[in-house]
Formats: C-alpha cells, sequence, structure tokens
C-alpha cells in the first residue's frame, strides 16, 4: 500500500479531509519508529506519514521558542537548538529515527524529565489537522498562554488518534555550562533508594536521577544497584555535587565523552532492547517515589526505573511473561500497561486497568472522529 | 432565571446556612477583580463533592447556569454569572487533604487558598511554586479554572505544569479523576484540558499538586534604568547570556512613584523603569548568575544595580511589586488592567506602542509586568465619572491588544479569556479553531450550563449582556 507524504499542513488537512469525506480508515505516523508501541493500528485504508513536512518555521532564539513541522527529525530539532546553546530536554527513545510529531503523540520521554518535566511542559503551542479537513491552532508562539482551550495538551499523548499533529511550537531552555554523569552503585534496593531519598531531600538538583537494577546495570556496563545522577551547572556546582554525594556513596564521575555515552545507551535502552527481542515487551509502571521501591524490586527483570519521578520499565523477553506479570501488578493495584510488545498483539491486554476517566476518552474520540477512521486501536488496544 | 422549585430543592439540599439568596448578599457575588458585574439568583456553598454532584443534578434538571467561584479574585470575570443563575463558592471546601512530602505531592479542596499551601509546608522547606500575587486571597480551585500565573513562573511554569490531578463534576453530574500522584498515566490528558478551562466543562473538586523544594540561596536584585526600553532590552540580553532567572518584572517610572509613595520599599522616584530580577538554586550558581546579571543590565545601560542584602530589603522590594495595585487607587479612582503578552525580543517596542497609546488618548498608562516571559501588564488610569473615559480606556485596551496579536503574541498570559476579551478571541484565532473549542466544550457540557457566555464569541445579540460598571480593581498580579 502507498504512503502518503503531504509536504505542508494544508495538504495533511486536505488528506486527512478527504479520507475521512469517503469513510476511509487511515493509518497515521510520522517515520513510524515506535511500531511495536502502544496498540498496532488496525490495517486502514490509507497511510499517511508527515516525514516529509520538516521545515524549521519559525526560530528566534532570544525568544526561546521555535516553531517547527511535525515530520522533522528529533535529532534534527535537537542540532538546531544545540547551535545556540539550547535544547528541548525530553531525551525520547529512538532519537534518531523519531519525528517531531510522533514524539509529542506518544509522549515518549527520558532521563532529565526530574528536573525539566515532559512534552506538556514544553509545548506552547501546536497546529493540527482534523478529520473533517481543517487546521485548528492550540496556544500560540509565547511561552504564557491562556487564550482558549488548551487543545495541545489532548493531542499529547494521543497517538493520532484524534486528529494530525501539524506543527509543534516549544519554548527552549539554555544548556548548563557543563554537565556531569555521577553513578553510584549499591548491593541491594533499599540502600540504593535510600540514597535516592537522601539527594531528594537536599539541595541539589540533578537533572537525572535514574536507577538500574542490576539486570538492566549490566547492559549499560554497570554492576550492582545504580543510582545514576546527569548534573548541570558551572564548575563550582559540579564540585559541590562531588563532594556531597560522598556523604551518600561511592561514587564514579563520567565528563565527556562517557557523559554523553553513557546517557545514549540509557535513552537508547528500550530501542536496543526491543532490537535483540522480536518477542519482548516493555512494561511501565506509573508509580509515587515512595511505592518505587517496591515496585523495582518486584521486577523479574531487567528494569530502569525514573527514581526522582515515579516511573519505572521493566523488559520482559516475551510478551506472556509481561502480561503475567502485570495482572500480578493489577491485583496490587499498582497501574501498569505493556508499553512496548510484539508486532502482533492484537490479542494482548495492553491497558489492564482504564481509570473511570475512560469514557470520557471516548466521548472526545468519538467527537474527533465519529466513524473511527484514524489509528484505529492504536491507543493500548481501547481507542 | 431561576425556577422556584429548582431553588427550593437546592435551598433544602443546601440547609439554611449553605446558600444565600437576599439581594443584598447577591449583591457581593455580582463583581470579582475584573470591570464587568452580573449577578447571580442564587449563591450555594457545598461541603463535599456530594454536595457539588447535588447542586450540578438540580442545575441540570431545570436548565440552570452554574458559575463556580472561589475567591473572586480573577482579573477577567471568570467567576461572573453572566446568565444570572447559581453560584457554587467554594469557600467552605477548603481543606487540605494530604500533604506528602515523600511524595512531592499535596492533595487539597478548590477553596484552599494559594498561599496557605506553601504555608503549610515551609517550615518543612517545601513550596507550592505558582504565585499569582492574589496568592494571599486567591484559591487552588480558581487558580486551576484560569490556569493562573505570578511572577515565578518564569522558572517553575504556570499552574497546569503544577496540576498532576483532578476530582471533576461534570455538567451532567458525573464524577471523574483525571490524572493522579502518579505520572505518565495512559490516554487523553484531561487534567491538563480541564487547567484553563475556566469552568466552562467542569467544576473542580479536588486537586493533586506538585510540591517543591525550596531552593538553597535566593537573590533578588534591582537594576535602575533611565528609560523603560533599555529595561526592556536587558530581558533579551539576559536570554542572550544563557541565564534563567526564576522572576523577572518590570515597573515604569509612572508605576514606580506610586509603589514607592505607598510602600516605602526604597524604588527610585526619578528613574525611567526598574528591572527586579530574583536568582534561586545552589549558592555556588547563584553567586556567579548575579555577576552575570550585573553586567548584562550594566550593557543595557543600567544606572545602578543594587542586591538586597537581606531577607527584610527582599521582602520590601516584592510587597512593592505584589500591592501595586492598592497604590494605584491612591491616585486614580479607577483603573484597567491589561494581560498581553509579547515574544520576549519584542518588549521595547511594545511599550513604545503603549506610550503612543496613552498619548492618542489623552490617559495615563503605567506599566508592571513579567517582562521575562513578556506578559505585559499595562494599567490604564481613567475616571469613570468623566463621560466618555470609559470609553477610551476600553477602545486603549483593545488596541494594545491588537498589537501583541500583531506582534505574534496573545490576549492573555494568565488572566484568562472570561467575559472581559472573548469577542477578541476571533481575532486571535480562526473560526475552525473556535469551532473545535466549542465542539468540545459541548462534549462536556451539551446544554451550556457551566459558565455559560465565556472564553468564546457569543456574537452580538445572541445574549443579555448586562451593563458593565467599572470599578477599581483590587490586587492585581
Amino acid at each position: 500500500m502507498s504512503v502518503l507524504t503531504p509536504s505542508s499542513p494544508e495538504e495533511l488537512a486536505a488528506l486527512l479531509g478527504g479520507a475521512a469525506s469517503q469513510r476511509q480508515s487511515v493509518a497515521l505516523g510520522g517515520r513510524c519508529s515506535k511500531r511495536r508501541m502502544a496498540g498496532a493500528v488496525a490495517p486502514s485504508d490509507l497511510t499517511i506519514s508527515t516525514s516529509a513536512m520538516d521545515r524549521v518555521l519559525v526560530y528566534e532564539p532570544q525568544d526561546l521558542t521555535i516553531s517547527v513541522q511535525s515530520g522533522m527529525p528529533w535529532c534534527r530539532l535537537a542540532s538546531t537548538l544545540a547551535d545556540n546553546r539550547q535544547m528541548i530536554p525530553l531525551d525520547p527513545p529512538f532519537f534518531a529515527e523519531a519525528t517531531v510529531g510522533g514524539v509529542v503523540a506518544a509522549n515518549t520521554s527520558g532521563p532529565r524529565r526530574r528536573l525539566y518535566g515532559t512534552a506538556r511542559d514544553f509545548v506552547i503551542g501546536m497546529q493540527f489537522a482534523s478529520l473533517e479537513g481543517k487546521l485548528v491552532q492550540s496556544g500560540g508562539m509565547v511561552v504564557k498562554n491562556v487564550a482558549g482551550l488548551d487543545m495541545a495538551k489532548l493531542l499529547i499523548g494521543s497517538f493520532g488518534t484524534l486528529a494530525a499533529i501539524a506543527v509543534v511550537n516549544f519554548k527552549t531552555v539554555p544548556m548548563p555550562p557543563r554537565e556531569r554523569t555521577f553513578l553510584l552503585s549499591f548491593h541491594s534496593a533499599p540502600e540504593a533508594v535510600k540514597a535516592r531519598d537522601r539527594i531528594l531531600a537536599g539541595a541539589l538538583q540533578p537533572a537525572a536521577l535514574d536507577l538500574l537494577n542490576p539486570a538492566a546495570a549490566s547492559r549499560v556496563e554497570q554492576q550492582g544497584w545504580v543510582l545514576a545522577l546527569d548534573v548541570g551547572g558551572n564548575a563550582a556546582v559540579l564540585e559541590r555535587y562531588a563532594r556531597e554525594l560522598r556523604n551518600v556513596g561511592r561514587w564514579t564521575a563520567l565528563d565527556e565523552p562517557e557523559h554523553s555515552s553513557f546517557w545514549q545507551q540509557v535513552r537508547d535502552f528500550t530501542p536496543r532492547f526491543l532490537e535483540s527481542h522480536p518477542e519482548g515487551a516493555v512494561v511501565r509502571l506509573s508509580t509515587t517515589l515512595s511505592q518505587l521501591r517496591e515496585v523495582v524490586e518486584a521486577m523479574p527483570a531487567p528494569a530502569l526505573a525514573r527514581a526522582g519521578s515515579g516511573v519505572c520499565y521493566g523488559y520482559f523477553t516475551d510478551a506472556a511473561a509481561a502480561s503475567a506479570w502485570l495482572a500480578q501488578a493489577g491485583k496490587r493495584s499498582w497501574k501498569a500497561i505493556m508499553e512496548f510488545a510484539p508486532e502482533n498483539r492484537a490479542h494482548l491486554e495492553l491497558w489492564p486497568q482504564p481509570g473511570n476517566d475512560l469514557e470520557t476518552f471516548e466521548r472526545i474520540k468519538r467527537l474527533f472522529d465519529p466513524h473511527g477512521l484514524v489509528n484505529r486501536g492504536r491507543l493500548y488496544n481501547r481507542i | 432565571m431561576l425556577p422556584a422549585e429548582a431553588k427550593e430543592k437546592l435551598v433544602r439540599r443546601m440547609g439554611p446556612r449553605g446558600y444565600l439568596d437576599r439581594p443584598e448578599d447577591l449583591k457581593l457575588y455580582e463583581y470579582d477583580g475584573s470591570v464587568d458585574k452580573a449577578l447571580p439568583d442564587l449563591v450555594v456553598f457545598p461541603r463535599s463533592t456530594e454536595d457539588v454532584v447535588a447542586i450540578v443534578r438540580i442545575a441540570a434538571e431545570y436548565g440552570v447556569p452554574v458559575t463556580g467561584r472561589g475567591a473572586g479574585t480573577g482579573l477577567s470575570g471568570g467567576s461572573i454569572p453572566r446568565l444570572g443563575g447559581v453560584v457554587v463558592g467554594f469557600s467552605r471546601m477548603n481543606r487540605i487533604l494530604e500533604i506528602d512530602l515523600e511524595n512531592e505531592r499535596a492533595v487539597v479542596e478548590p477553596g484552599v487558598v494559594n498561599l496557605d499551601l506553601t504555608l503549610a509546608v515551609q517550615d518543612r522547606s517545601y513550596f507550592y511554586a505558582p504565585d499569582p500575587s492574589s496568592q494571599k486571597a486567591c484559591t487552588i480551585g480558581g487558580n486551576v479554572a484560569e490556569n493562573a500565573g505570578g511572577p515565578h513562573t518564569l522558572a517553575y511554569g504556570v499552574t497546569t505544569n503544577h496540576v498532576l490531578g483532578l476530582e471533576a463534576v461534570l455538567p451532567d453530574g458525573s464524577v471523574i479523576w483525571t490524572g493522579g500522584k502518579e505520572p505518565d498515566l495512559p490516554g487523553y490528558d484531561l487534567t491538563g484540558l480541564l487547567t484553563g478551562s475556566e469552568g466552562t466543562m467542569a467544576l473542580i473538586t479536588k486537586a493533586v499538586v506538585r510540591l517543591m523544594r525550596q531552593p538553597e540561596m535566593v537573590k533578588t536584585c534591582l537594576a535602575i534604568y533611565e528609560s523603560p526600553e533599555d529595561a526592556g532590552r536587558t530581558v533579551t540580553e539576559i536570554t542572550a547570556r544563557n541565564i534563567t532567572p526564576v522572576a523577572l518584572e518590570m515597573l515604569d517610572g509612572v508605576m514606580l512613584r506610586m509603589v514607592e509613595e505607598a510602600t516605602h520599599a526604597g524604588y527610585p522616584m526619578d528613574a525611567g523603569a526598574v528591572l527586579l530580577i530574583e536568582l534561586e538554586g545552589l549558592r555556588e550558581a547563584v553567586e556567579e548568575q548575579v555577576e552575570q546579571i550585573r553586567e548584562a543590565c550594566a550593557a543595557c545601560r543600567a544606572r545602578e544595580f543594587r542586591v538586597a542584602r537581606t531577607a527584610g530589603e527582599r521582602d520590601l522590594l516584592w510587597k512593592g511589586r505584589k500591592n501595586a495595585f492598592g497604590a494605584i487607587g491612591r491616585v486614580s479612582p479607577t483603573f484597567y488592567v491589561q494581560d498581553g503578552v509579547v515574544p520576549r525580543t519584542k518588549i521595547a517596542p511594545t511599550l513604545r506602542f503603549i506610550g503612543e497609546v496613552s498619548s492618542k488618548y489623552g490617559l495615563t498608562i503605567s506599566n508592571i509586568f513579567h517582562a521575562g516571559d513578556g506578559n505585559m501588564h499595562p494599567i490604564i488610569l481613567f475616571d469613570a465619572r468623566k463621560p466618555g473615559d470609559l470609553d477610551k480606556a476600553r477602545r486603549a485596551g483593545e488596541e494594545i491588544l491588537e498589537y501583541c496579536i500583531q506582534a505574534g503574541g496573545s490576549i492573555t498570559g494568565e488572566h484568562g479569556v472570561g467575559m472581559e476579551k472573548n469577542e477578541m478571541m476571533s481575532r486571535l484565532f480562526s473560526e475552525e479553531t473556535l469551532d473545535a473549542i466549542r465542539a468540545l466544550k459541548d462534549v462536556f457540557d451539551p446544554g451550556n450550563l457551566f459558565n455559560p457566555g465565556k472564553v468564546l464569541p457569543t456574537g452580538k445579540g445572541c445574549l443579555e449582556i448586562r451593563q458593565p460598571a467599572l470599578t477599581a480593581a483590587g490586587p492585581v498580579y
């Protein structure tokens, strides 16, 4: 089946509107790097990719804002900003292949969310194409804006089930003058989590605070329960971290280029795992900081946790084991989903326990897509 | 209008001390911090989510408009019952239900006063970041409805960046939980959609919010300029040097003199403008940044640069800033404040344009605003008793907002659209976008009973719009 690649938001809207008016179903994506994420799109009449919409529309570095088309590769956005020592530190997996629209639609994020937040904290405006063939605007190009409903929030994490993201406006932040990695290794989860608690209770503000269980640590050439910090600042600030972290545990520091290559491994942990495990699955647990220890300890597989935010990823070599574990997690009222699964996954329960807002989600879906035409099943087989 | 039968049901449900219906009492609920007025038919004071559900169900049964209200400090008419009906006052749902420092979260009822949350956790070195200038009075529920900002949102973000979950009563009386204490729950971000929806889609009955650790060091600086434009240029100079202050506020000369006469905060009486700049973080970072900021200010012709030496000096500078609007009342009987936003690089030309508008209409316009994120607050002084003055003030305000739109900005950065700027929405957004907003509202509120006449343009003649009466506003940010 051919893939339609509109070159402008207007063309995207026309294609989508045209398809919908003929009741044709549509598979919508960017470069489809996250094919194994969430639900698989049900077989569709048409495929539309935003990959040819890859331009920077507005970038005034001194305004700390940028507007780009959704098909722009994330890595190109990052390097455009880096030329001006700015960044949008979402650190998404599939960094090299993913498009801006895909990162936003899948709401992927990475280690530095502890300090900087996720897509919802960086998107200041958005233009999307509706199934009516219209272009709709949310927000704008200023960092503070409360005019109208924040519809962009709905599109973030919507996996293309509502509309097609055409343009995304971001706020940017300056890069820190220097960055350094501190790695602390522990014999047990309780020790590592205690160290995390001490760091969080103090004045230090690491950008990233990840926890890896031994099975995960060995995949990034580390041993034991590893607490990994990404810290930014001037030389005096980095020295301060070195001094104070001595009270928390024995550390190893990584400077460039080891610093970047370590975090690249962490960022690409999921893509690398999926590549070597075609039948593998990744579960994602949303938890609180205090419950994280229990969750990480209970993971019978490599586990990588955003220990300063409350998200834990578990890497299972087969989907059946992941499903069994999800069922157990459900019994403990843990909020978990199968974030990545094998290509063939229509039969899997990816999102076992939705909240009581699911009915509202369905009503919103019906508003945007009354005939259920776009990215059917993509939202974890539920929508 | 409120049918007698509906009123009777509501009154019975709320009990003798749970409502107000005498004309002299209702009068207190016809206005907020903005310039418009409309009388409710009844004000009810729920104590629980169940009360709110009961109120909403009765209102739905009889087709009565419902408007939520926190402390009534809003600046766009968000809590004014434009079509009458029932005002739901949340002043009795004011409990902090849970403080969970271990997880950096609090769960609050909507009537909790913004500052009270910080006061409840500050001795344990935490704070709640959004800090509108009305924070001593305004409520978290109102903040969520309007997606409120404040000076420190430059670094920390606005309300939506700090709200993680909501319990919401929908117009059909159903109750949903969106989000929660845990991050990254799958599904559409209804928390983000409802935050800033100005009470047009749901009434919030609980909110899960983020608490943050207090910084180790805070430094507050005052840079003094001969001209407002030099102060405006400093904002981009600071950005160019890759420094991020937590607050970057500007007061022009007109404002300075009014503030200083009222608060004696130590602001210079003869300056053209000042920047109030705050830096926070680790000692080692802040000390360096103060010097970098000093250089940036000097490069933009600041005539003087001071750093507050004590907490007392710092508090005084902020007191001058946050109480500024009280100070205006000493000079002008009435004023009108705008909330337009421009890209940071456009601050200097925008200030020039505001000066031209001031001359054109013969009205004094002073500026006190969040310069760091381009959120302008021009304050148009006028005398409502002078025939034609009110009309001139409105036209001047509209010209300024039009300029903000043309400059690539927005008509409101933090005050909300409400009933003050809803007709201007069509200048900012296309008809397609307004239709999308309308359709989303319909999904939640097909009967258009929740805060009708707000956010979206009403179109002439579609609504009975009462004659607005302008009065001096209270504290404004």
